[in-house]
C-alpha cells in the first residue's frame, strides 16, 4: 500500500504532523500501536515552566532564547518555533478544543492535589489564572462526586486556601450514577463520564446549585464530554456560578476526547489512522527508508516517500530498556543513552532521572540516524527525542508539538 | 470559613480522634507495666501476645512500623526445616516444630504449598541421599519424587532436574503473622505504641526500671516503666542493649531478594545442595520472591539498605537455574533484610556465630536486673522465642502460667469462624472480598461494607477496597500509607502504587484530616516504592516508573520537597 | 545472560501491563453491564490472582465478549481479550449447557437445517416457537434467526460453479464458513463472480469445517481444536499448492489466524500470512496492478461502512473501504468505529439480549442518522444485528463489488 507520508506513533505528535500533512493534501497514513500519552492529559500544555529546579519560569519564550543550543527549541530556531506553535491553537480550534494561553507569558492550572503549576495553554473550561493571588478572596465550592475516589476536595481546598481563596467542600450524587457503583471499579472518570449526558447533566447541575448557594465559582473534576463537549456546555449552562474543571488521576476525560477529537480531524482531512498495529522493521535503500512492514498488515509492505516517527519514550515504547541495553526497537537508530543500567537512574525519586533525557540522535532537521548515518527521509518528533528532560523543565508538550510542526514543514515540502 | 490551618491543628485533632476512635491503638500509655517488650518484629509482637495472655501488664513498643525490620524483608518461607537438616540438625527440629504449630494457629497466614529440593545435573545426587536421611533423623518427611512428577507437581520447575525431593515447606506473610500477634496482645490488655523509639533507660541501680521514648512522629519524649523489658528489637538490638549499658555482640548480615510480578510457582522450590545464595523461590500471596544473598554490612548501613546490580545479577543468574521462567518474568522490585548474627558469648572475636534462638538475662550476664535479650532464631521460630523470652520473664515475676501461644489460634485463624457481613456478588465472593479473606482470615468479617462506595477498590492490583483501608485505619494501627501497605498490600502489586497510593492518601486523609501530613506522605511513599524499583529499572518496571513520574510529578505537582523523613 | 529479561513476557503479555486503564475506556462491555469486572480486572489484574488460586476465577468473566476492542486500545500489547478467554476456558467449572452447544455447533445444526430449509426458516419464525426457545432454552425470543438456504453453498459450487473453474491458471482456495454454506450462499457466488473476472479460478479446500469461533466462545473447546486441527490440515494443502486461502468472514478469518495459536494452542506460524480475507486479496492485486477492475457506470448507492470489532483487530479494514471508495458511483459513509453488540451467539442468548442491544445502541443510531442504502461489512453477525436493529440491510464489501462490477469490461481489462 503506497502512501506520500506515514507516520508511526499516533498521539500527539503523530496526529499533529498527519493533520499537517493531510491538510497539505499528501496521502498520510499514520500507524500507531494501542493509544497514546494523551490518555493522561493534565488538560494542560507546557512550553517551558522551570530550570535548573529552581527557577519557575515567567516569560517562557524569552527564557527559551537562552536555552542550550542544543535544546530542541533552540535547534529549530526561536522565531521558527513561535510560528510554528502559533498553529496548534487553531489546529485545536478546528478539532473542537478550545484552548486558552500565550508564549510570551505563563498561566497557572491548579493541580489534582491542590498546587499551582505553570502552563503555556489549559482548556477553556479548566481553572487556570495569570497570577497566583488572582483568585484570592473568592468564595469557592469545590464539588466532588460522592464516592469518587480520584479527586481530592480537601487537597484541593487547602490549595486554594494558600492562593488566599476560602474554600469549601461538598459531596454530590444523582441517580444516574447508582448503577456504576455495582461495580468496584466503574467510579472511574471515564466510565462516570459515559453517564453523565442529557438529564444526568441538568440534575448533576441541580445538586450543584444547590451545594454551591452563596459560593462565586465552582469546581469540579473533569469527568464530563468523553466523546463531545455537550455534557460540559450543557453542565456549564445549567450551574448558576463560573464552573471550572480540574484534572483527576487517570484516565482523563478531555485527554480521551483530545485524542478522539484530533484523530477525527485527521481522518476527515483524509489520513487513515491504523489503530492497534505495530510497526515491526523498515526496507532502506541506501540512506532511505522505503517501506516499513507492520504485524497486521504481514508480507504487504506500506511505501512512501517519506516518513515521520514519534513513538514516544519508554512509555510509548520508541526506546526499550532490556536488562543491559537500551534501543530503538522499529530501525535500530542511534540513541544518546546511558550505557550501563546503573547510568539510567537517579536513586531519588524526584531528582532529575538521566533516563528521561535519552533518545534518538538527529540532525539538526530532525532527521535521525542509523549506524551514524542520517536517514535522509526519516524525522523524529516529541518524547523520542534525546537531550532534554520534558518532565523536569516542564516541555513535554512544546517540544512534542514545535517537532512535530517542524516535521510536518518537511514531509510537505 | 476558615482560612489557615496549621499542621500541629490537625495532628491534635488527629490525636484525639484516635483516643476515643480506636481500641487501644495508640492509646496514651498508663506509666506502669509488668513488661515492655521493645520490638515490633514478628518477635517482639509474639513476645506481648504471649506476656498478655498470661495475665503479665504488658506494653509493646516500636519506634517504626511493625514488620519494619527484618520480620517484613524475607522469603516469607514457611521452613519445612529440611534446608537445615544436615548443617544444623537443632534448627531443623525446631523448624519443623514449628512450621506444625503455625499450620494451626495461624491457617490465614500461612499457606501450604509444599516444597521441592531439586538437584540439577551440576549437583551431587549423593547431597539428596544423604539429605533425606538428615531430614528423616529431624523428623521431616521427605519424599524422592521422579523428576517427571516434580514437573508435573510443579511446571515451572527447572526441566532439565535430574532428583527431587518433596518437603513440607509452605509459605508465611510475615505482615499478616505479626498484625495477627499484635491483635491478639491487644486483645489481651496488652498497649501498643508504633512511631515511638527508645532513646535511654530509666534505671534504678542495678535495675532497668523503664524506658525513655520518644515520638518519631513529633519529637516529644515521655517515659514508661516496666518490671522487667524485654529487647526484641533484632539487629537493632545491639544498639538498645547499649543503651541499657550491656554488650550483645551482633553483626548485620544483609539478605537480598528479588520480587516477580506473579507466581511462576506454586510450591517452594529449593536448590538440594549444600545451602548458598539465591536458592530459594517461594511464592507468596501474588507474587514469588528469590533468595537470598548473604553479605556482612556494617552497623552504619542498616538503616538505608540498597541492593546493588551485583547482587540483582547473582539473583537472577542462580534463580533461572531453578526456574527457567524467571528469565522472562517482570521483577517487582529488588529489597533486603538484615539478619543478626549473635556472636557465642564465650567467644571474644566474634567469629563464632550462634546458629539458634539467643535468650539472654542480663541479670545473670551481665548483673543487670529487669532486662532480657532475645534475639538470634528465624521468623519460622519467632513463636518459640518468644516463649522462652515469656518464660524467662515470668521467672523474673515470680508468675507461673503456662505458654499457650501453640494451641490457641491468632485472631482470624479461629476454627470454623466463616466471614459473615457479605454483600452479594452475582455467584459468590468478589475477588476484592476473596482477596480479603485472604489477608484477614475470619476477621474480614469485621469489614464493615456500608454501602456500595465501600466496595469501590481502592488498589486494582491488590484488591483492596475502601472498607479495608478504613478496617485497617480503624483497627490496625495504621498512620501512614507504609503502615496501610503493610496491612492491606495497597501498592504492593504490579503498579507499586501509581494508582492507588493517591487515592489511599486521600482516604487516610477523610480519617484524620490532615492534608500537609498525608500529602508529604504520598509523597515519601512514591520515592520508597521507586527505591525497591531502580534496581530492576528495565523492561516495563522502567515503563511503569516513567508513567508514575508524569503522574505524580507531572500532572499532580507534588516534588521531592515535599518527601519528609517522618514517614518511613 | 545475554538474552536473560531480554522480553519480560508471560502468556499474553499479562505483566506488560501497567495499570493504565485505557481498555475499559474502550470496553464495550463495562458501559452497559455493571456486573463485569472490566477488562483490566478480568483480564491481567485477575490473572494474577487466578495464578495465585483457581478460586479466584470469578463467573462474571462470561460478559466479555470477546470484541478484542481492549486489545486494539492498550498501548503495552497486552492481549487481554485473550487473558480472559483463555481464563474462562481454564477455570470455569460448569459445562457449556445445551443450549451453548447447540448454538455453536453451526456445522451441525447447519447440515440438519438446510436439508429442510423452509420448514425450518418458517418454524423459527413462529412466535410459539420463539416463546418456547426462550422459556426452554434461553435464547431470546426478540432475536430473529439467520434464514437457512435450501442448497448449501457447497453443493452449488460443485454443481453449477467447479467445471467452470478449469479455465483459469491461477487459482485461490475459499474457506466460506458456516453462514455462506447454511445461510447465504449468494456472498460465496459473488465472490467467485468477481474474482473470476478478474481473472483467477476459485477452489474450495478440502473439507473444512467450522472456524470454531462459536465453539471457543461457549468453551467447547475439544471440539473447536479439532475443527481447528482440521482446517489447518486443509489450509496446509491449499498452501502447498500454491494458494491463497480467501475468507469473505472477518470473525473466521481472524480466528484461524490469531485464536488458534493464542486460545486453541495450535501452531499456524507457517500459513498464517497465507490466510486472507477476499478483499485484502482483491485489494493488493488492483493496488500492485495485476489486475484491474471496471465498474458498472449505473451504480449509484449511498453507503456506510461498519467495521466489525475482528476487522479492526485485523488492522483491515483499511483495505474493505478502499475497494468501496473505488467505486464511482458509490458516496461512502465512514461510520465511527463501535461494537454492534451481538458478538456471534452472545446476542442470542437471553441473558445477554439487553446488553446485546445496548452495546449497539451508538451504532445504530449513526446507521439510522447516516441516510445510507445500505451498511457495508465484513461480518456476518454484524448483519444479522444492523439488520435486526435498524431494518437497514447490510451487504459484505464483496457483495458490493459485485453488484458494482462491468463483468464484461473487466474480464476484457485483465486479458
Amino acid at each position: 500500500m503506497k502512501f506520500d507520508t506515514i507516520i508511526i506513533g499516533g498521539g500527539l505528535s503523530g496526529l499533529t504532523a498527519g493533520i499537517e500533512s493531510a491538510r497539505a493534501g499528501r496521502r498520510t497514513a499514520i500507524v500507531t500501536a494501542g493509544q497514546s500519552a494523551l490518555h493522561f492529559w493534565s488538560g494542560s500544555f507546557e512550553f517551558l515552566c522551570e530550570q535548573d529546579s529552581r527557577e519557575v519560569i515567567e516569560r517562557p519564550l524569552e527564557r527559551a532564547a537562552r536555552l542550550d543550543p542544543s535544546h530542541p527549541y533552540r535547534r529549530i530556531g526561536i522565531e521558527r518555533t513561535e510560528r510554528l506553535l502559533g498553529r496548534v491553537q487553531p489546529m485545536l480550534a478546528e478539532a473542537g478544543i478550545t484552548v486558552n494561553g500565550s508564549l510570551g507569558r505563563n498561566h497557572y492550572r491548579l493541580t489534582p492535589m491542590g498546587f499551582a503549576k505553570p502552563a503555556w495553554l489549559t482548556l477553556d473550561d479548566y481553572l487556570a489564572f495569570d497570577h497566583p493571588n488572582e483568585i484570592s478572596g473568592r468564595q469557592v465550592c469545590v464539588v466532588n462526586i460522592y464516592s469518587y475516589l480520584d479527586f481530592y476536595p480537601r487537597y484541593l481546598e487547602t490549595g486554594l486556601r494558600k492562593l488566599g481563596a476560602a474554600a469549601m467542600s461538598r459531596e454530590v450524587n444523582i441517580p444516574q450514577l447508582d448503577v456504576l457503583r455495582k461495580s468496584t471499579t466503574e467510579m472511574r472518570a471515564t466510565n462516570i463520564s459515559r453517564f453523565l449526558r442529557d438529564d444526568a447533566v441538568d440534575a448533576l447541575a441541580r445538586e450543584i446549585n444547590r451545594v454551591s448557594a452563596g459560593t462565586d465559582m465552582v469546581i469540579m473534576p473533569a469527568i464530563l464530554g468523553m466523546f463531545s463537549d455537550e455534557p460540559v456546555k450543557r453542565l456549564r449552562r445549567g450551574v448558576e456560578r463560573p464552573i471550572y474543571f480540574v484534572a483527576t488521576t487517570p484516565a482523563s476525560v478531555p485527554g480521551v476526547r483530545c485524542q478522539l477529537s484530533l484523530k477525527a480531524l485527521f481522518n476527515r482531512l483524509g489520513g487513515t489512522y491504523l489503530a492497534g498495529d505495530t510497526v515491526l522493521k523498515g526496507d532502506f535503500e541506501g540512506t532511505r527508508l522505503r517501506r516499513v512492514y507492520t504485524e497486521n498488515f504481514g508480507s504487504i509492505p506500506l511505501e512512501a516517500d517519506n516518513f515521520m516517527i514519534g513513538s514516544g519514550s519508554f512509555f510509548g515504547h520508541g526506546l526499550v530498556a532490556t536488562f543491559d541495553r537500551i534501543f530503538e526497537p522499529v530501525f535500530g537508530l542511534d540513541l544518546n543513552a546511558g550505557k550501563s543500567r546503573t547510568d539510567w537512574y537517579d536513586k531519588d525519586f524526584y531528582a532529575p532521572q538521566p533516563y528521561m533525557a535519552y533518545g534518538v540522535v538527529t540532525d539538526d532537521r530532525f532527521r535521525p540516524s542509523r549506524g551514524g548515518r542520517t536517514v535522509e527521509n526519516l524525522y523524529a518528533a516529541g518524547a523520542l527525542l534525546s537531550g532534554f528532560n520534558a518532565l523536569r523543565e516542564g516541555s513535554g508538550a512544546g517540544i512534542t508539538l514545535a517537532t512535530a510542526l517542524a516535521a510536518a514543514e518537511e514531509l510537505t515540502r | 470559613m476558615k482560612n489557615t490551618q496549621t499542621d500541629s491543628d490537625c495532628r491534635a485533632r488527629a490525636d484525639r480522634a484516635e483516643d476515643s476512635r480506636r481500641p487501644g491503638a495508640g492509646t496514651t500509655p498508663c506509666k506502669e507495666y509488668d513488661v515492655i517488650v521493645i520490638g515490633g518484629g514478628a518477635t517482639g509482637a509474639g513476645t506481648a501476645r504471649d506476656c498478655a495472655m498470661r495475665g503479665l501488664k504488658t506494653i509493646l513498643i516500636e519506634r517504626l512500623d511493625f514488620t519494619a525490620g527484618a520480620t517484613g524483608r524475607n522469603h516469607g518461607l514457611l521452613h519445612s526445616g529440611a534446608r537445615y537438616a544436615h548443617t544444623d540438625p537443632e534448627s531443623a527440629a525446631e523448624c519443623i516444630k514449628e512450621n506444625m504449630i503455625l499450620r494451626r494457629i495461624a491457617r490465614h497466614c500461612v499457606e501450604d504449598t509444599g516444597g521441592l529440593f531439586v538437584t540439577l545435573p551440576e549437583d551431587s545426587l549423593d547431597y539428596q541421599e544423604q539429605f533425606v536421611k538428615d531430614c528423616a533423623k529431624a523428623g521431616i518427611s521427605a519424599d524422592v519424587l521422579d523428576p517427571k512428577e516434580a514437573l508435573r507437581l510443579e511446571p515451572a520447575v527447572n526441566p532439565d532436574l535430574i532428583g527431587a525431593v518433596r518437603v513440607p515447606d509452605g509459605s508465611v506473610d510475615p505482615f499478616r503473622l505479626t498484625t495477627a500477634n499484635v491483635l491478639s496482645a491487644r486483645m489481651h490488655g496488652a498497649d501498643i505504641l508504633t512511631y515511638q523509639e527508645v532513646v535511654g533507660f530509666v534505671r534504678d541501680g542495678e535495675r532497668i526500671a523503664g524506658v525513655r521514648l520518644r515520638s518519631n512522629r513529633d519529637g516529644s519524649e515521655t517515659n514508661v516503666y516496666g518490671r522487667v523489658t524485654v529487647n526484641a528489637c533484632g539487629i537493632w538490638g545491639h544498639h538498645v542493649a547499649e543503651l541499657a549499658g550491656v554488650r550483645v555482640n551482633m553483626y548485620p548480615a544483609k539478605g537480598a531478594l528479588l520480587i516477580f510480578g506473579h507466581r511462576v510457582n506454586n510450591m517452594v522450590i529449593n536448590r538440594c545442595r549444600k545451602p548458598a545464595d539465591a536458592d530459594i523461590l517461594v511464592p507468596g500471596d501474588t507474587i514469588c520472591v528469590i533468595g537470598t544473598t548473604s553479605t556482612r554490612i556494617p552497623f552504619n548501613e542498616i538503616d538505608r539498605m540498597e541492593v546493588t546490580p551485583e547482587e540483582v545479577d547473582l539473583l537472577l543468574r542462580e534463580g533461572i537455574q531453578l526456574s527457567p521462567r524467571l528469565a522472562v518474568t517482570r521483577i517487582l522490585r529488588a529489597y533486603a533484610g538484615v539478619r543478626p548474627l549473635v556472636a557465642a558469648d564465650n567467644d571474644p572475636t566474634g567469629r563464632s556465630i550462634s546458629r539458634g534462638i539467643v535468650c539472654l538475662d542480663h541479670a545473670v550476664r551481665d548483673g543487670l536486673e529487669g532486662f532480657v535479650t532475645i534475639t538470634g532464631g528465624k521468623l519460622m521460630t519467632y513463636r518459640l522465642m518468644a516463649e522462652e523470652a515469656t518464660d524467662l520473664v515470668c521467672r523474673k515475676l515470680g508468675v507461673d502460667r503456662p505458654c499457650e501461644t501453640a494451641e490457641v489460634p491468632l485472631p482470624g485463624s479461629e476454627p470454623d469462624a466463616r466471614p459473615e457481613n457479605r454483600r452479594q456478588h452475582i455467584i459468590e465472593l468478589s475477588t476484592e472480598q476473596k482477596a480479603a479473606e485472604g489477608r484477614h482470615g475470619s476477621w474480614s468479617g469485621r469489614i464493615e461494607s456500608k454501602s456500595d462506595a465501600d466496595d469501590a477498590l481502592v488498589c486494582e492490583c491488590e484488591q483492596v477496597s475502601v472498607a479495608e483501608v478504613n478496617y485497617a485505619i480503624d483497627e490496625l494501627h495504621v498512620h501512614n500509607l507504609i503502615n496501610l501497605r503493610r496491612r492491606t498490600r495497597l501498592g504492593m502489586g504490579t503498579c507499586q502504587g501509581e494508582l492507588c497510593a493517591c487515592r489511599g492518601a486521600g482516604l487516610l486523609e477523610r480519617h484524620d484530616r490532615c492534608t500537609q501530613r498525608t500529602l508529604s506522605d504520598l509523597a515519601s511513599f512514591m520515592n520508597e516504592r521507586w527505591h525497591g524499583m531502580f534496581p530492576v529499572c528495565w523492561g516495563e518496571t522502567l515503563v511503569e516508573a516513567q508513567f508514575t513520574s508524569w503522574l505524580y510529578q507531572g500532572v499532580m505537582g507534588i516534588s521531592g520537597k515535599l518527601d519528609t523523613e517522618e514517614n518511613k | 545472560m545475554m538474552t536473560l529479561q531480554e522480553q519480560n513476557l508471560s502468556d499474553n503479555n499479562f505483566e506488560s501491563c501497567i495499570k493504565c486503564t485505557i481498555c475499559t475506556i474502550y470496553c464495550p462491555v463495562t458501559a452497559v453491564n455493571p456486573d463485569y469486572p472490566g477488562p483490566k480486572q478480568a483480564g491481567p489484574d485477575g490473572e494474577r490472582y487466578r495464578l495465585k488460586r483457581p478460586y479466584f476465577y470469578d463467573e462474571a468473566l462470561k460478559y466479555c465478549l470477546n470484541c478484542k476492542r481492549c486489545e486494539v486500545a492498550c498501548p503495552n500489547d497486552v492481549k487481554i481479550g485473550d487473558i480472559i478467554q483463555a481464563a474462562r476456558i481454564k477455570y470455569a467449572d460448569t459445562r457449556p449447557s445445551l443450549r451453548d452447544t447447540m448454538l455453536c455447533n453451526t456445522d451441525f445444526m447447519g447440515g440438519v437445517a438446510t436439508r429442510m430449509a423452509p420448514v425450518v426458516n418458517f418454524t423459527l419464525g413462529l412466535k410459539p416457537v420463539k416463546f418456547l426457545m426462550d422459556k426452554m432454552l434461553k435464547i431470546d425470543r426478540r432475536r430473529t434467526f439467520p434464514k437457512y438456504s435450501p442448497v448449501r453453498f457447497e453443493t452449488w459450487f460443485r454443481r453449477e460453479a467447479e467445471e467452470d473453474q478449469k479455465r483459469f491458471d491461477k487459482f485461490v482456495s475459499y474457506f466460506h464458513g458456516c453462514y455462506v454454506n447454511y445461510n447465504y450462499p449468494q456472498l460465496g457466488k459473488d465472490l467467485v463472480k468477481v474474482l473470476n473476472a478478474l481473472g483467477w479460478g476459485v477452489r474450495l479446500l478440502n473439507h473444512e469445517r467450522c472456524c470454531g469461533v462459536a465453539k471457543i466462545s461457549n468453551r467447547c473447546i475439544d471440539e473447536a481444536t479439532r475443527d481447528g486441527e482440521n482446517n489447518l490440515r486443509a489450509i496446509r494443502e491449499a498452501v502447498a499448492r500454491g494458494d491463497e486461502v480467501l475468507a469473505t468472514s472477518s470473525t473466521c478469518c481472524f480466528t484461524m489466524r490469531d485464536e488458534y495459536p493464542h486460545l486453541l494452542h495450535l501452531d499456524n506460524a507457517d500459513v498464517r500470512d497465507h490466510l486472507l480475507l477476499a478483499t485484502v486479496f482483491i485489494f493488493q492485486l488492483l493496488d500492485s496492478g495485476k489486475a484491474k477492475i471496471v465498474f458498472r457506470d449505473d451504480y449509484r448507492k449511498r453507503v456506510a461502512y461498519h467495521a466489525p470489532c475482528h476487522m479492526e483487530k485485523l488492522g483491515w479494514t483499511i483495505f474493505s473501504t478502499s475497494l468501496l471508495r473505488m467505486i464511482p458511483g458509490v458516496e461512502f459513509i465512514p461510520l465511527m468505529s463501535h461494537c454492534c453488540g451481538i458478538a456471534g451467539t452472545y446476542g442470542f442468548k437471553k441473558e445477554y439480549y439487553e446488553y446485546s442491544q445496548g452495546i449497539g445502541q451508538p451504532l445504530f443510531r449513526q446507521i439510522l442518522d447516516s441516510g445510507c442504502d445500505f451498511v457495508a461489512c465484513d461480518c456476518e453477525t454484524c448483519k444479522w444485528q444492523i439488520e435486526m436493529s435498524t431494518h437497514v440491510p447490510v451487504l459484505n464489501p464483496i457483495s458490493v463489488l459485485a453488484e458494482a462490477i462491468d463483468v464484461e469490461a473487466t474480464v476484457a481489462s485483465n486479458k
